[in-house]
């Protein structure tokens, strides 16, 4: 699809993709800041940052962009991952101005308003206790915790509790001004305009912005784990869980293809962001035939995490009633086990490279998800990340996935949370 | 978007579609009214067959249907719901036939084999397990049953609960499926990368072989009066307790439908929330989420709001809900949020209309509702036309505390709770 890529002088990447069937247009600006870009108890500040960015400042007072947004009958959300931190607004094209407005104010002049700081400390606070509620947010957040003793990874993006009951004002304005600028930032445009007449546009909402000084690169590296790490939780739940995570190169390594069809052979795909997929759930892959058709769980997935560092590969189960979790994890094993020793066949491996075609097709619905699949390109390399990787899957071979099989799933590698439900409330 | 074409088959199935060139595969959502309402009492049958129809025909083997769907890139996918069995999908515009054909062995001949039902079953199980786990969807399912009461299709839990999962046999739902699974009422809705020749080709002939053997579609009956109640549900374990509160509203067709989507959008949707979370999140932080909702369905319907919060902020934040509910009847919607409440739902068709899944949906609606296909094109002169006067006596007279159930479902004791 045709994409014009501009830098601006004051650094800001600019990246326009007109469709000329639309009406509408989605504006994201993606910023190279998450929670990797925290430190020990400032844990969750990116995310609450993310949050204070929907206060008003600038031009806009408190609530306006709710307002101006909703007029439209436009959506608008924001996202905070541990590598990047991303914005949108979809709205009719006619009203282009007014996100490009919204994005601007955001981008250098948010308030901060102290009372609206500790307004939303609760609201953040919240947020974490909704997912709390959930056994599988314990099991996520120990599984990381566990594969990661010195990499930020160690942390999820929401952050600790005890960090955002004491957090105060000043050190989240800092980290807003630090990372807030155009050079540190991407804006993506898709939808029905003229790129010619969009970039004028962009240029007068965002070229008189002051760049900042580069943030420092990240110089913490995980060391190599020496051997197995496990965890048991014991907690009041519906159902076992198991978990289990090996750390995988970071997304723009080499291996990385062919990792995905060793995602795909094992647990089947459901898009780069899967954010297409919606309640859809492949049954055509090794662990579904192993674990749920065979009773032993009612789910079974594979999540290729990829980020800017290397990061995980996780395999993880919610187990029937009556399964023992040491025989789940057994089936796993002897899985990944086959992995290692026998390369897939080739309608296999045709199959699997099918999925990942056709969900490249299924996560371009609509200007929205095109602009979230962009941006999520350039938090982690560039808006043509999905593209480009779907071109090298296409030209691995049976032999690469047996031996990112044999050279990443290693069990010294690997770090197992099973969580043990007690009563629970059925 | 152009005027959606309507085809009526031989067999009664209809077809719907528009063209969204720029969204590269294709997506269809379909239906036919073999949902809750129709098992009558076997309770649970329904959301079983729904989940065995991707189990096996008469010439396949569930991994073998699986393999090929996978194998073409194609996604198929059923859904029990209240009134109807739904069916969705993706393909590619090569593999759309094919897609529409597996679609049609699916419905057509299942076979229903034992080792799939054993699955099902245990999937079932867990799933009631899990939901019973869950706050917001714990709460929620009780709100339900009090709205709906006497077992009511729209209040009962779809997978009619642990006992009848464990005595369900492979007989009730071949029987169900014999009964209810036939194009009679069958609507297919379709968009994306279509013309005219792929609905023809691709669609409408696999489509147009479904056989007709119907007992007829059954009438939902009009929910019985709602006895308002105040429930909680201690789950000790949790961190955060979800409130839910609600109350009958009406069918989809009734007159005051608009208005009172509109009522309901300035309410607790519009924006971050509407006023309820303006109160809730803006104001006082009590909450991540607190939204209202509306449900409006062929025989009856249900508004609800739901919020999370600190058990330590139980009360204050019934007591907002109660003030805010309060509000709608001393401080009524004021001419400036009627306003922007219909520019949002004038604004929103062009952004809500952007994806091929949010497309079929509404051409499925459009059609299962009856609303005809110029909706569409006159739907911003329905919203234009709404008297904001109407606006606030829908409010009033539906969104109020004493006509309301209440359940907490969290961290929270036993004691009674007023709202």
């Amino acid at each position: 699809m045709p994409t014009h890529v501009e830098t601006l002088e004051n650094g800001l990447k600019v990246i326009l993709r007109p469709i000329s069937d639309t009406r509408a247009v989605s504006t994201w600006v993606v910023y190279r800041i998450g929670s990797r870009n925290e430190v020990p108890g400032m844990t969750g500040s990116t995310h609450w940052v993310e949050h204070m960015l929907f206060k008003g400042g600038g031009k806009l007072g408190k609530g306006d962009i709710d307002k101006l947004i909703s007029r439209l009958g436009g959506k608008m959300n924001a996202f905070t991952d541990t590598d990047y931190t991303m914005y949108f607004e979809t709205i009719p094209a006619s009203a282009m101005d007014t996100a490009l407005m919204i994005e601007s104010e955001r981008m250098r002049n948010a308030a901060f308003d102290p009372k609206e700081v500790e307004a939303e400390r609760t609201v953040v606070i919240s947020e974490r206790e909704g997912a709390e509620n959930q056994p599988e947010f314990a099991v996520e957040e120990e599984l990381w915790a566990l594969a990661f003793q010195v990499h930020p990874y160690h942390w999820t993006p929401i952050g600790y509790k005890q960090d955002l009951a004491v957090l105060d004002r000043e050190p989240l304005y800092r980290h807003y001004l630090r990372h807030y600028a155009p050079n540190n930032a991407s804006l993506i445009l898709v939808g029905g305009f003229d790129p010619a007449v969009a970039m004028q546009h962009v240029r007068e909402a965002f070229s008189l912005l002051r760049p900042e000084a580069p943030p420092d690169p990240l110089r913490l590296a995980e060391p190599d784990q020496r051997g197995e790490r496990r965890s048991d939780l014991v907690r009041p739940g519906p159902a076992d869980l198991l978990s289990i995570g090996w750390h995988i190169p970071a997304a723009a390594h080499g291996d990385t293809p062919a990792l995905i069809l060793l995602s795909t052979v094992l647990g089947g795909w459901r898009g780069l962001l899967s954010f297409a997929a919606g309640d859809w759930h492949p049954r055509s892959n090794r662990l579904y035939h192993a674990l749920v058709e065979s009773k032993l769980a009612t789910d079974a997935g594979v999540r290729q995490e990829m980020k800017l560092d290397p990061s995980l590969l996780i395999v993880s189960a919610t187990l029937a009633k009556g399964a023992s979790l040491d025989r789940v994890e057994q089936v796993i094993d002897r899985e990944v086990d086959k992995l290692r020793r026998t390369v897939p066949v080739k309608a296999e491996l045709d199959r699997a490279k099918q999925q990942v075609r056709s969900w490249a097709r299924y996560e371009q619905d609509g200007v929205t998800f095109q602009g979230m699949l962009l941006s999520a390109g350039e938090g982690l390399s560039s808006w043509d990340f999905g593209e480009r990787l779907l071109g090298k899957v296409e030209k691995v071979r049976g032999e690469q996935v047996r031996e990112v099989a044999k050279t990443y799933l290693v069990d010294e590698h690997r770090s197992v949370v099973r969580f043990h439900a007690q009563g629970g409330a059925g | 978007m152009n005027l959606p074409d309507r085809t009526v088959l031989g067999n009664g199935a209809v077809l719907v579609s528009a063209s969204l060139p720029s969204n590269p595969f294709v997506a269809f959502r379909g239906s036919i009214p073999a949902g809750v309402a129709a098992e009558g009492e076997s309770h649970g049958v329904a959301e079983f067959t729904s989940r065995l129809l991707l189990s096996g025909t008469r010439h396949r083997t569930a991994a073998k249907l699986a393999d090929r769907l996978e194998g073409i890139g194609a996604t198929l996918e059923f859904h029990n719901g209240d009134e109807v069995l739904s069916f969705s999908g993706r393909s590619t515009r090569d593999t759309a036939r094919e897609t529409v054909r597996i679609l049609v062995e699916c419905l057509s001949e299942p076979t229903f084999p034992e080792r799939e039902i054993e699955r099902v079953r245990v999937e079932l199980l867990n799933d009631l397990r899990i939901e019973a786990d869950d706050t917001h969807l714990r709460a929620m399912r009780e709100l339900e049953r009090f709205v709906f009461p006497n077992d009511h299709p729209y209040g009962r839990d779809p997978k009619g609960g642990a006992d009848r999962v464990r005595r369900i046999r492979r007989r009730d739902l071949v029987a169900f499926h014999e009964a209810h699974v036939n194009p009679e009422a069958l609507i297919l809705a379709v968009t994306g990368d279509v013309d005219r020749r792929l609905m023809e080709d691709a669609i409408a002939e696999p489509l147009s072989r479904l056989d007709t053997s119907s007992e007829g579609v059954p009438a939902i009956p009009p929910p019985r009066p709602h006895k308002p109640r105040r429930v909680s549900i201690p789950m000790p374990h949790k961190s955060q307790a979800d409130i839910v509160v609600g109350g009958p509203a009406v069918p989809r067709r009734h007159d005051d439908y608009y208005a009172l989507n509109l009522a309901n959008l300035l309410f607790g949707r519009i924006g971050l929330y509407g006023r309820l979370g303006r109160n809730l999140r803006d104001e006082q932080g009590l909450a991540y989420y607190a939204f209202a909702s509306l449900d409006a369905k062929t025989a009856g319907g249900m508004w609800s709001l739901a919020a999370g919060v600190n058990p330590a902020n139980l009360s204050k934040a019934t007591r907002s809900i109660r003030e805010e509910l309060d509000r709608l009847q001393t401080d009524p919607f004021h001419s400036d949020e009627v306003r922007d409440g219909k520019d949002n739902q004038v604004g929103s068709l062009i952004v809500s209309l952007e994806r091929n899944a949010e497309v079929a949906s509404e051409l499925h609606r459009m059609e299962y509702y009856g609303l005809g296909m110029g909706f569409l094109e006159g739907y911003p002169e329905i919203v234009r036309g709404l008297e904001e006067d109407r606006v606030r006596e829908v409010a009033m007279k539906y969104f109020t505390a004493e006509g309301s159930s209440m359940v907490v479902a969290g961290p929270v004791g036993r004691a009674r709770l007023s709202l």
